[in-house]
C-alpha cells in the first residue's frame, strides 16, 4: 500500500507484473481473511494445507519427541529392573508376597481414585498429547496429536484430571485443535455445585480466567463456589469440574454483577489430556440437544 | 558487508575503470542456497519459540531479504505460499501472514533499486517502515474481524526483525563473501 506511488514510477522495467500480482494476492488475502472470519467455507483448504504441513511439523518436533522417547525408555528399563528385584525377593520368601499384594492393592485403589474422572463420565475417550501451542494473539488454542482418524470431531470436550480443559474446534486427519475454556470464544453451560444454579461460563478478558457475566443482583454466588458442567446443551457431560469463583463484582452502573473464576484444569502444566467422544458414543443425546 | 558496499559508492566515478573489483559482490547467490535458507528458516519458524509475543518474524526477514537480493527466485508468489503455510500452522485467520509477507515483499521490490546503493544498516532503516506497515495492516484488519486488539507486541516484533537485518545480511551473504575473500587473497 505504502509503496504504490513509488512503484508505478520506479518499476517500469518489471512494472505491471509485480503490481498486478500484488493486487491479485492482496485481494486474495483480504477475501480469505473476511471469509475465514465469517464462515467455515475455507476449512477444507485449511485441512489440505495442514495435512501437507504435518510431516514437517513432526520433523521439527522430532528432537523433543526423541527426548521424550528416551525418557520413556529409561523409565521402562528401571521399571523392569525393579520388577525383577521384586520377583527375586518373592522367590526368596513367599511370605513377602502377601504384604506386597496388599501394598499393590492400596496402590491400585489410589490409581482408581485418580482415574475417577473417566469412570464418572462413562464416555469412550481418546488420550491425546499436545503437539504444539499455536502462536496467535487472538485465541488460546492447543494443537493435539490425534485427529479425525481417532474419531475426534469438532465440539468434543477435552478434559484432564482437574476437569474441563477446552473444546475441539477443528480437526484434520492427524491433528485436532482445541480452544481452551479461557478462550474468549468458548462458552460452557455450568451449574454451581453448592446450590445447583445454572449459568454460562465464558472465557475471561483477563488471561487464564473464566467469567460468568450478567448476573442479577440477587444471584446467590460467592467466592469459593465450584462450577461444574450442567449437561445442558448436550455437548459437555454433566458433573465435570470447570472453575472456582474468585470474586463476584457488582457494577452499580448497569445493575448486573460479574464473577471471575479460575479454571480447575491445568492445560499449561501437562501434555496429556482426554478427548471425550461425545457425539460418537451417544448419538441419542446429540440429536436431543440439537433439536430445541 | 559494511566495508563491502561503501567502496563501490565512493569509487563510483572510477567504477567504470575497475569492473573487476566490484564483480565478486555482484555475483548472485546460488539457487540452492536461497531455497535451502528459506526452507531452514521456515522449519525453525514451526518451532514453539515464537510464542514469546515480540519474537521476530525470521521467515519474513529472509523472504524479504531474498526478494531484494535475488528477485529471480523469490517474489510475491513465494511470500504468498509461505504466508499461507504459517497461517495454517498458527491456526490464525487465513490471509493474515499472507498479507504481511506479500506487502513486505512488495516493499522490497519497490525499494530494490534504491537499497542497492546502501550498506545493510541503512537498508535496515529503510525496511523498518516497510515491516511496520506490512505488520500493521493485517493486525488492524484482524482485530476488526475478531473484535479484539492484541496489544502492541507486534511493533516490537517488527523492530527486532529490522534489527536482525544486518545479521541476515552477513549470514546470507557468507558464501559470496568467502569467495570474495579468496579472490582478494589470491590477488
Amino acid at each position: 500500500m505504502q509503496g504504490q506511488g513509488h512503484g508505478t514510477i520506479r518499476l517500469f522495467k518489471r512494472g505491471p507484473a509485480a503490481e498486478v500480482r500484488l493486487v491479485v494476492y492482496v485481494v486474495l488475502a483480504l477475501s480469505m481473511m473476511v471469509v475465514d472470519a465469517r464462515w467455515r467455507v475455507l476449512d477444507p483448504a485449511r485441512q489440505v494445507v495442514a495435512v501437507a504441513l504435518y510431516p514437517f511439523q513432526r520433523l521439527v518436533m522430532l528432537p523433543r519427541d526423541l527426548m521424550a522417547g528416551i525418557d520413556n525408555w529409561t523409565n521402562a528399563a528401571s521399571l523392569v529392573r525393579s520388577e525383577k528385584e521384586a520377583l527375586q525377593s518373592q522367590r526368596i520368601e513367599l511370605a513377602q508376597v502377601a504384604t506386597h499384594a496388599a501394598q499393590l492393592a492400596a496402590e491400585n485403589q489410589q490409581l482408581r481414585r485418580l482415574l475417577g474422572v473417566v469412570e464418572q463420565v462413562r464416555q469412550s475417550s481418546v488420550a491425546v498429547e499436545v503437539l504444539y501451542e499455536p502462536v496467535n494473539a487472538f485465541t488460546r488454542h492447543l494443537v493435539l496429536n490425534k485427529g479425525s482418524d481417532s474419531g475426534i470431531a469438532p465440539g468434543m470436550p477435552v478434559i484432564d484430571e482437574g476437569g474441563i480443559v477446552g473444546q475441539i474446534v477443528r480437526v484434520t486427519p492427524f491433528t485436532s485443535e482445541a480452544a481452551l475454556v479461557t478462550d474468549e470464544r468458548v462458552s460452557v453451560p455450568v451449574q454451581v455445585l453448592r446450590n445447583g444454579l445454572r449459568l454460562i461460563a465464558f472465557g475471561g478478558n483477563a488471561s487464564g480466567k473464566v467469567e460468568v457475566r450478567y448476573l442479577t443482583g440477587d444471584t446467590d454466588l460467592k467466592a469459593g463456589d465450584v462450577l461444574v458442567t450442567s449437561g445442558v446443551g448436550g455437548l459437555f457431560p454433566a458433573g465435570l469440574p470447570v472453575a472456582q469463583i474468585d470474586e463476584v463484582r457488582h457494577d452499580p452502573a448497569t445493575g448486573f454483577a460479574m464473577a471471575e473464576a479460575t479454571p480447575l484444569s491445568h492445560p499449561e502444566r501437562y501434555r496429556h489430556f482426554l478427548v471425550l467422544l461425545v457425539g460418537n458414543s451417544d448419538p441419542a443425546t446429540e440429536s436431543e440437544s440439537s433439536s430445541p | 558487508m559494511k566495508q563491502a558496499t561503501p567502496q563501490p559508492v565512493r569509487r563510483s566515478s572510477l567504477s567504470s575503470l575497475e569492473p573487476i573489483d566490484t564483480a565478486p559482490f555482484r555475483k548472485p547467490s546460488s539457487a540452492r542456497f536461497v531455497w535451502a535458507s528459506l526452507l531452514l528458516v521456515w522449519l525453525i519458524s514451526l518451532l514453539p519459540w515464537r510464542s514469546w509475543p515480540p519474537a521476530p518474524d525470521l521467515l519474513m526477514l529472509v523472504i524479504v531479504f531474498w526478494a531484494l537480493n535475488e528477485p529471480r527466485f523469490v517474489g510475491l508468489t513465494v511470500a504468498f505460499v509461505f504466508g499461507l503455510l504459517m497461517d495454517v500452522h498458527d491456526s490464525g485467520l487465513l490471509g493474515g501472514h499472507v498479507l504481511t509477507y506479500v506487502l513486505a515483499t512488495y516493499g522490497a521490490i519497490v525499494l530494490h533499486k534504491r537499497l542497492q546503493l546502501f550498506g545493510s544498516v541503512v537498508q535496515a532503516i529503510h525496511m523498518l517502515p516497510v515491516f511496520v506497515v506490512a505488520m500493521m495492516i493485517p493486525h488492524l484488519l484482524q482485530s476488526w474481524l475478531m473484535g479484539a486488539w492484541p496489544g502492541w507486541d507486534w511493533l516490537w516484533s517488527a523492530l527486532i526483525t529490522t534489527a536482525l537485518w544486518p545479521v541476515a545480511d552477513i549470514l546470507l551473504h557468507l558464501p559470496q563473501r568467502r569467495e570474495d575473500e579468496i579472490n582478494s587473497g589470491a590477488a
